[in-house]
């Protein structure tokens, strides 16, 4: 097979180097080797899964660390695609070219809600039922894991088996599991799945609703089944696996450079950030373990660039040390430091300053809301003042574009909020006028809010395709010389929120929407709204119950059956807050606030310089 | 100093697009510690120069890049370096000092050779081949930028030859790469498939050299240069 599809196959479609795996620091293990065989698929396009830092250290840890075998398998592109079927080539991994059905258990990484459909696109293409109930005894295992999994049920029937939490922590025993039941009934493998902390297996559940259609409860079907599934976090970062010798595309990816992961986790507190409630608590790197790492993978890559990357890099409390040192070290090979997100305030862009071997082109800075109040009410703890001091470090030192990151449709968003938008951008027009050099270019990049599951405003209605269309209407209606506003698509912001927030009766949509043609749902040229419309109303499946409508906090929600960690107390109460426009603090300087994570999941914030004193 | 380095790109990495080229070799670069020079500037790079561009979809036999480093290291040192990390398929074979004056590899080469790898499907070849040679015109649809205009690629052809393995006829054409006429790997294909060689009889097909041509004789890039 290999042989045909190099010489007959890849000659024929755009970027063959997708699908021709061999990369330096690729792993080939042996195929007839004896441990469990698991192919990590990533439901976008190589480019896109080839920048993803967790399929990164899963890759390494199971290959480097265990017996067992890890393989890669990206989705085709629609060239691709059409090719395969018609020549009747199976989906296949990268390492030893082998058929995904030739695998023990099969892990897609979810990041994102529209990328599904990628999923059940990728498992037919593999001759894999997409149906778990249709899945026979040789069938792979099919597992998913990554940030969306917080709520699982919109995608539950496809699945055998879902990872809540940091996969690291759980793949192992997952493997382990599955080489000890070798040849047991594939029921009797998930029943076991079921136990392990983490893992959550659909299946075992019966789902109710009540007579008006809303959803009730999920319970398990017998006894041994937890009732709730808590989420597995990697306790010490510090001495956590990170791979040193990363596999290198020879593709240009999205993300082409070498990664440090500083840290995990985000107390900044968000209500409306997602990532910032389901990746608690912080965990950091020590300083000296981040230089061991740079140095291996700066080594063994060839990178000419190193990213810091974690939820909120600046926030690293050794991020100015750590920056200084890289730059002495590398920055005369040619070396350079890259700070992927900024904090909107002065020691940023100053720490950016110091180490932007690149042009200054392009300076990114996310107040996400036009005005005080608001940012009060979604709790992003930055003052104007503090942002437009940003802004003049940045201008008086060189940048002459920037780009401002806003959220609209946010809760009780009223005019002044959308005009707030309009006036701070046209401030920092001026700042720009005043302190550069040359004339400024100001981006604005407005994204649709999408409510997400375990934040604090995952009762609150999601405003309405029409709604946000007029707000776009009302903020376009002024043009603004140097300023471009870019706004997000209202309609993948609506499907999304469905997906978001959606029960189990979400997968028959998908699965509908993926029958005709949907794929690649996420890429503009490929979304097919109308054909996902059809698909509700065919399932008889109306999205408002689960985007536009205002849920009360004693109703059930279907990822309840997910323990993420926090107390619904804490986030009722950030709730409340944001109605009455206060802020809370960070807890890593101003106090616990109760959220719950670190006393439920039986682990403590780790800061970095206590870090290093522990380790001399 | 400058280095003039000749390497070999494995039909594992056909697939590679130049710039995928130029950053694994820059990546190679960097992981041997090779002392190379870097530009100056806001955005300093390496200075390398991939003189010859393989076009993707094949392999190559000789191809030739440019370097030039801050310290002196001694020629074989740098193959040896470059080659404890190169990836599967990419190889330095060898390296010699050239002058910083010398002209650049782009500007030097004018023709090169590709080879077609074919199942024997009759005794024929070496007939199909003396009649193409015989032939006032050979005329194909460009490929290149002027798509599908009609190209003659005569002038551009010098001289095929033909090698015969038990089962296997290796057809290696000789072309010009600028004027009068740059001849594509493909165009020669279409060519083959004009005079009776079916695409589906090709195997294998690799760019075996990359020459500056003078009259009738056939430089490599390596023997173009004195050194200094």
């Amino acid at each position: 097979m290999q042989q045909k599809i190099i010489r007959d196959i890849l000659p024929r479609v755009s970027k063959p180097a997708r699908y021709s795996g061999d990369e330096l620091n690729s792993i080939k293990k042996d195929w007839d080797f004896g441990g469990v065989k698991m192919l990590l698929a990533f439901p976008d396009v190589y480019e896109v899964g080839m920048s993803h830092l967790g399929s990164k250290i899963l890759y390494g840890l199971v290959n480097e660390q265990t017996h067992h075998l890890l393989e890669r398998c990206f989705a085709p592109w629609p060239d691709m695609e059409a090719i395969m079927r018609e020549e009747g080539i199976p989906l296949y991994s990268l390492e030893n070219f082998q058929p995904i059905e030739n695998f023990n258990v099969i892990g897609f990484s979810l990041q994102y809600e529209l990328s599904l459909t990628n999923v059940l696109n990728m498992l037919d293409l593999g001759r894999i039922p997409v149906l778990t109930e249709d899945r026979e005894p040789q069938h792979p295992i099919v597992i998913g894991g990554g940030p969306v999994c917080a709520n699982p049920e919109p995608f539950a029937d496809f699945f055998d088996a879902l990872v809540i939490g940091d996969g690291e922590e759980v793949i192992l025993e997952i493997l382990n599991l599955v080489e000890g039941y070798r040849g047991a009934p594939r029921q009797d493998i998930l029943m076991q799945l079921a136990r392990l902390e983490g893992v959550y297996v659909p299946s075992l559940y019966k789902v109710e609703y009540d007579s008006e259609g809303h959803y009730q409860s999920i319970k398990p079907l017998d006894k041994e089944t937890p009732r709730r599934v808590r989420r597995r976090v990697v306790k010490s970062l510090d001495s956590a696996y990170f791979p040193e010798k990363p596999v290198v595309p020879y593709l240009s990816v999205v993300h082409d450079r070498a990664v440090l992961e500083v840290m995990r986790g985000c107390q900044r507190g968000c209500r409306f950030c997602h990532a910032g409630m389901v990746y608690r608590p912080v965990r950091e790197r020590a300083l000296q373990t981040l230089l061991e790492q740079a140095e291996a993978q700066i080594r063994n890559t060839g990178y000419d660039e190193l990213s810091l990357v974690s939820l909120s890099t600046l926030d690293f409390s050794q991020v100015k040390p750590l920056v200084f040192e890289l730059v002495q070290r590398y920055g005369a090979e040619g070396i350079g430091v890259a700070l992927p997100s900024l904090r909107v305030d002065q020691f940023s862009v100053e720490l950016a300053n110091e180490v932007q071997k690149v042009r200054k082109t392009t300076l990114t800075l996310a107040p996400e809301a036009g005005t005080q109040r608001m940012r009060d009410v979604i709790n992003k703890n930055v003052s104007e003042e503090q942002l437009l001091e940003a802004v003049s470090a940045a201008f008086s030192s060189g940048w002459n574009a920037l780009k401002l990151y806003f959220m609209i449709g946010l809760p009780g968003e009223r005019d002044e909020d959308l005009d707030g938008i309009i006036d701070l951008l046209i401030k920092v027009k001026q700042r720009g006028d005043e302190l550069a050099r040359r004339k400024v270019e100001i981006r604005a990049s407005l994204a649709c809010f999408v409510p997400k599951a375990h934040t604090p405003f995952q009762w609150r209605p999601q405003d309405s395709m029409a709604e946000l269309k007029e707000k776009r209407h009302y903020l376009s209606r002024r043009r603004l010389k140097g300023i471009k506003l870019s706004f997000h698509d209202e309609a993948t912001t609506y499907l999304e929120g469905a997906i978001a927030r959606g029960d189990r009766r979400m997968a028959q949509v998908i699965h509908r929407a993926w029958q005709k043609g949907c794929r690649f749902d996420g890429w503009s040229e490929h979304f097919r709204f109308s054909a996902w419309m059809e698909a509700f109303e065919e399932c008889g499946v109306d999205p408002d119950i689960y985007v536009t409508r205002r849920r009360s906090y004693d109703e059930a929600l279907p990822w309840d059956i997910i323990d993420v960690g926090i107390d619904k107390e804490f986030l009722i109460q950030e709730d409340e807050l944001a109605d009455r426009g206060v802020s809370s603090g960070d807890c890593r300087m101003e106090g616990c606030n109760d959220c719950g994570v670190c006393p439920s999941l039986e682990v403590e914030l780790q800061i970095g310089e206590g870090l290093d004193a522990i380790k001399g | 100093m400058r280095l003039r380095v000749e390497y070999r790109v494995g039909p594992e990495l056909r697939f590679l697009a130049n710039l995928d080229m130029i950053h694994a070799m820059e990546r190679a670069l960097r992981r041997a510690r090779i002392p190379y020079a870097l530009s100056e500037g806001f955005n300093p790079h390496i200075r390398l120069s991939l003189g010859t561009v393989l076009p993707v979809g094949l392999w190559g036999e000789r191809e030739y890049f440019d370097i030039e480093l801050a310290t002196e290291l001694a020629e074989e040192e740098f193959v040896k370096r470059l080659n404890t990390v190169c990836p599967q398929g990419l190889t330095a074979t060898r390296a010699i000092a050239i002058k910083p004056t010398s002209p650049s590899i782009m500007g030097l080469v004018n023709a090169a050779s590709y080879a077609f790898k074919a199942v024997k499907a009759d005794a024929k070849t070496r007939e199909r081949i003396s009649t193409i040679t015989e032939q006032p015109e050979l005329v194909v649809a460009s490929r290149g930028k002027k798509k599908n205009r009609p190209k003659d690629l005569k002038p551009g052809i010098f001289k095929i030859e033909i090698k015969s393995e038990a089962q296997f006829d290796i057809i290696e054409a000789w072309v010009s790469t600028g004027e009068p006429v740059n001849v594509r790997f493909d165009e020669l294909a279409d060519l083959l498939s004009q005079f009776g060689l079916a695409p589906q009889q090709l195997v294998d097909v690799w760019r075996s050299g990359n020459y500056c041509r003078v009259g009738n004789k056939f430089y490599t890039p390596m023997e173009q240069v004195k050194s200094p």
